[in-house]
């Protein structure tokens, strides 16, 4: 079973990624609301795949892929945005974020894009 | 049911008012503040996380205004836009009409949003910094405004249940209250203690609703399990379940989760057979799991049903006697209903295999002594060839049980009514002594019977429990209660009433007398001990099975 780390602020985001990859059956092995927390859990847990918001209360999102990009260069990340942040994804993109997902998402373009990246080994 | 839908759109309203009270908090920083770059960068994420989410959840509106917000918001952080006092005005105005809008997500009849404000917001965001004639119109305080709060607070389990034990000695004190006036028959207490009495109902009530969850939040997670256990079986399963909005206590769901997932393994590997098995008994490739609960009067029952093998009576028999519970003869003569509860003896399984999922040492026991823990009561039905059904019945609630009151040797004691079946007065005669027990026909069912007393306070190497002539009067009073599938009359000397009682736990040195669930204390300030009637079962049948081995030498 694939284990995912979901970052982001807000716990309704939270919640609705949890529910859709937990009922495709993934495990979910934590859950940052910052970047702090985050980057302790990504170390703690060493999960398959980590969904990251962008804008978080006490780092950018960019900081925190950085951060765990620096500790586990392979480690695979997913940024998550909103329209309007086209600048802050493209910059992930070349820091090592492997897809993105724009909100508000539906639940098959989060799970075609988590399995795909989980696919690419 | 309490749907996911349900759920998500409390988790919204919940966090888009904490969202909403920092907005305004954050606002008033700013107009202090104008440049605080870290107070904008609040504002901006929370806006940003009320636009992604009422996006998600479908609040256009709520969506949309957040959405200019942000816009006017980030034209400041760049400093395209002064926080200027028309602005700071229409600034507040936005985010009070975000909590309107918050507010009234469950209002039909909420109208429009006022457009001259939404004209403002527009003005602003277009940076028409000539348009402002609009701008004067707005108030700068609106002093009618309410303060208000979210409708939803978190808490923690370990809070309602220390409010849960108060309320359970206040219980006891106002009984002892209402005793009291009565005996003092004064007029003023007695309206006193009436009302104190209607209230402390009203609390205890509230405080035990404030506990209780929807059965939904268990079963949500088992299509999930069903589907990987099924395919780790090859096994193709159905699922139905129904009831997800039956209300249970939090604990006691907590406590029955893994005993449930325990059934529910058991079914799937045990019961259901692989497609091809089905095939050739020519039942549906697909085997059947129904998950259902409901509300039995004051308790919720569980039935966990499967359409798969069943299980084999002459099987569970042979090893009742192989592992020599019972002498032979007796496990001939032993009712299905009866055989079957064996299943729940500790080391009882008839599973050969161990698989990854269950046959691994926790057997049906462990589900049993959860089930017995809570005051529940489970039972198997099962039939060969067809499936196997499991029932749990539970208490709704953990606090206040309903007890049937009666007396033995002039002490009080308690019986919880979720483990009496009946009541019934017999003549001496009708008792008969048969293998060094007494039993009665009550209602055309041969009843073991036990003298409580005989059993409670006589000696172990004295005691008789087949012997009518220790037994008081003429007519006998049988409370016939029931555990895992087996009926026993227990005589008492006394009747007295059906009660809610509070049942605390024992302290030493009686915890070490398994017999009792606990204590509970009388109106009248006596001390009514509470009988744990699996205990006082198994104690029966081991003193029974003493005897027994006594008489054959």
């Amino acid at each position: 079973m694939k284990r995912i780390l979901i970052v982001d602020d807000s716990f309704y985001m939270r919640t609705m990624l949890k529910n859709m990859l937990t009922d495709a059956g993934y495990e979910i092995v934590g859950e940052a609301p910052n970047g702090q927390t985050a980057m302790e859990l990504a170390k703690e847990t060493k999960p398959d795949l980590i969904t990251l918001d962008v804008i978080l209360p006490d780092n950018t999102g960019l900081d925190v892929l950085k951060g765990i990009k620096a500790e586990q260069p392979d480690m695979k990340v997913i940024i998550v945005s909103a329209v309007g942040q086209e600048v802050i994804v493209n910059e992930a993109m070349e820091h090592g974020a492997l897809s993105y997902i724009v909100k508000p998402f539906s639940e098959e373009k989060v799970l075609e894009v988590v399995s795909q990246v989980l696919k690419e080994e | 049911m309490k749907s996911r839908e349900q759920e998500y759109k409390e988790i919204f309203v919940a966090e888009a008012l904490e969202y909403f009270d920092a907005l305004n908090r954050l606002i008033s920083d700013l107009e202090k503040r104008p440049q605080d770059d870290q107070v904008l960068a609040e504002i901006f994420r929370m806006l940003h996380n009320l636009k992604a989410n009422a996006k998600a959840i479908g609040y256009l509106q709520i969506s949309d205004v957040s959405h200019k917000l942000e816009t006017a918001f980030s034209l400041i952080r760049n400093k395209e836009l002064s926080f200027s006092d028309e602005v700071v005005t229409v600034l507040f105005e936005g985010v009070d009409l975000l909590g309107e809008l918050i507010h009234n997500i469950d209002n039909e009849s909420y109208g429009e949003p006022d457009p001259v404000l939404l004209r403002n917001l527009d003005i602003i965001v277009d940076n028409l910094s000539d348009s402002t004639i609009e701008l004067a119109k707005v108030q700068r305080y609106n002093t009618s405004k309410n303060l208000s709060l979210s409708e939803l607070v978190y808490i923690q389990i370990k809070k309602l249940d220390h409010l849960l034990n108060l309320v359970g000695e206040l219980v006891i004190d106002r009984d002892r209250i209402v005793s009291i006036s009565r005996e003092l028959d004064n007029s003023e207490l007695k309206s006193v203690s009436s009302h104190l009495n209607r209230i402390t109902e009203d609390l205890q009530y509230s405080i035990m609703d404030a506990r209780l969850v929807s059965i939904g939040s268990l079963f949500n997670k088992f299509p999930r399990i069903v589907r990987d256990i099924a395919n780790a079986e090859k096994k193709e399963v159905d699922m139905v379940m129904e009831g997800y909005d039956i209300q249970i206590d939090r604990n006691i769901l907590q406590i029955i989760t893994d005993s449930l997932l325990h059934l529910v393994r058991n079914a799937i590997t045990h019961g259901i057979e692989k497609p091809e098995i089905r095939a050739k008994k020519n039942k549906p490739r697909n085997g059947n799991l129904s998950l259902i609960a409901r509300n039995d009067r004051e308790n919720v029952l569980i039935q966990l049903t499967d359409d798969g093998k069943g299980i084999d009576l002459v099987q569970v028999r042979r090893a009742i006697a192989e592992r020599q519970m019972l002498p032979e003869s007796a496990v001939a003569n032993l009712p299905d209903s009866e055989a079957l509860s064996y299943l729940f003896e500790p080391g009882f399984s008839l599973a050969k295999q161990v698989t990854e999922f269950s046959g691994r040492g926790v057997g049906l026991d462990v589900v049993k002594n959860a089930v017995d823990s809570i005051g529940g009561r489970i039972r198997i039905d099962s039939e060969k060839g067809k499936g196997t059904t499991f029932t749990l019945q539970l208490p709704t609630s953990i606090a206040v049980k309903g007890a049937l009151l009666f007396e033995v040797d002039e002490i009080f004691y308690a019986i919880p009514l979720l483990h009496t079946e009946q009541v019934v007065a017999i003549e001496i005669d009708e008792l008969h002594e048969i293998g060094g027990v007494l039993v009665a026909d009550i209602f055309g069912e041969t009843t073991t019977v036990v003298y409580l007393n005989e059993l409670l306070n006589v000696k172990e190497q004295e005691m008789r429990l087949g012997d009518k002539s220790r037994l008081k009067g003429l007519v006998q009073n049988i409370i016939i209660v029931s555990y895992n599938n087996r009926k026993l009359g227990i005589i008492v000397d006394k009747l007295y009433r059906q009660q809610d009682i509070v049942v605390k736990p024992l302290s030493k040195p009686l915890d070490a007398v398994d017999l009792y669930g606990g204590v509970t204390l009388l109106g009248s300030g006596k001390v009514c001990l509470v009988l744990d009637v699996p205990a006082i079962t198994r104690y029966f049948i081991s003193r029974r099975q003493v005897m027994a081995g006594e008489l054959n030498i």
